[in-house]
């Protein structure tokens, strides 16, 4: 950590904090009401495959709208955000082999006689 | 990248601040580390839907089990922590210490209160008959819940250990503002990864009358 005796942040650089700080608010705002539509959701008498598929969109878009704009990777260079996709590429791929390795119902032993 | 970002590029080969690209790498990384506990659980309700089995010897299900009400209470108070942190880094951005400390403050307090409910929680689990021993839901359940709170309780002292250190005058210009944003960008994550395990472990219960695993008994016929 620095000292604070540092050159006062530039003018154009603060009218950029403001703007982000209204992003921030509405985001913010928006970020409850879906959560607040997602507990709705579970109660209403529709199609369980629907549900479940508006649910991952309305978590994907909740937490895509976080690494965006409050995790600043918008703003940022795109090699942080290129570096924090390999690493949720590759969990998801993760998840797809699991999924896949355990969809197997019963395995044929003879292959590994 | 803005203009704004762009004058305030930092002096290494890649642009970027060693110390924000670690903390992405981290991160990432981190990312790996809970898709696996998450598919991990995901995939064991698959396979052991009956859920546990309480020290009395009675058949237990996890739907009966979960507070709705209060996971959903506890998922806002992140998400508003997340955003308080928004704002404690732009306070910080802006030289204005001052914010900075009353929106951190904000932060801890939120965390706090989003330990106490885990905590509350796992004493309700457990007195209900779910331990992290007796069945395979129980131990998928605490490791990934866990180790989620016990992001959250690291970040909790990060933040503490942040808002003294804000007194002592050394965090301040440039390199302080960038100290805070990766204490915030650890924070952000555990908020996303919350977002993932409502949804995935909590709210699918809820589909269909006995959640989308069912309840691994034989169909009854009407």
């Amino acid at each position: 950590m620095s000292s604070s005796h540092e050159a006062a942040p530039s003018p154009d650089f603060l009218a950029e904090e403001v703007r982000r700080y209204h992003h921030f608010i509405v985001l913010a705002l928006w970020l409850a009401v879906v959560t607040g539509a997602e507990i709705v959701l579970i109660f209403l008498p529709i199609p369980v495959a629907a549900v479940l598929t508006i649910l991952t969109l309305m978590s994907a878009g909740k937490f895509f709208a976080v690494i965006l704009w409050f995790m600043h990777l918008i703003y940022d260079k795109s090699l942080l955000f290129w570096c924090f996709v390999t690493g949720l590429a590759l969990a998801f791929a993760s998840f797809a082999a699991l999924l896949c390795l355990f969809s197997v119902d019963r395995i044929d032993t003879r292959w590994f006689s | 990248m803005s203009d704004t970002a762009a004058a305030h590029e930092a002096p290494t080969s890649t642009g970027i601040d060693h110390k924000k690209l670690i903390m992405w790498l981290f991160l990432a990384s981190d990312c790996m580390f809970f898709g696996t506990l998450i598919s991990t659980h995901l995939l064991y309700r698959k396979l052991y839907p009956a859920g546990f089995t309480d020290a009395e010897g009675h058949q237990r299900f996890i739907q009966n089990l979960f507070n709705i009400e209060l996971t959903s209470f506890s998922t806002f108070i992140l998400l508003m922590s997340s955003f308080l942190m928004a704002l404690a880094v732009s306070a910080m951005h802006k030289g204005q210490i001052k914010s900075f400390r009353r929106n951190v403050l904000g932060v801890i307090f939120f965390g706090l209160i989003f330990l106490g409910c885990q905590v509350f929680e796992f004493t309700h689990f457990y007195h209900q008959g779910l331990t992290i021993q007796n069945s395979v839901l129980g131990s998928t359940f605490y490791v990934l819940t866990g180790t989620h709170g016990t992001h959250v309780a690291i970040g909790v002292l990060w933040l503490i250990l942040m808002y003294f250190y804000s007194f002592t005058g050394k965090l301040g210009g440039h390199m302080g503002a960038l100290d805070v944003e990766v204490a915030g960008l650890y924070w952000h994550f555990v908020d996303i990864v919350w977002i993932i395990i409502f949804t995935a472990v909590y709210l699918v219960e809820y589909l269909g009358p006995n959640g989308i695993w069912g309840t691994g008994l034989p169909a009854v016929a009407k």
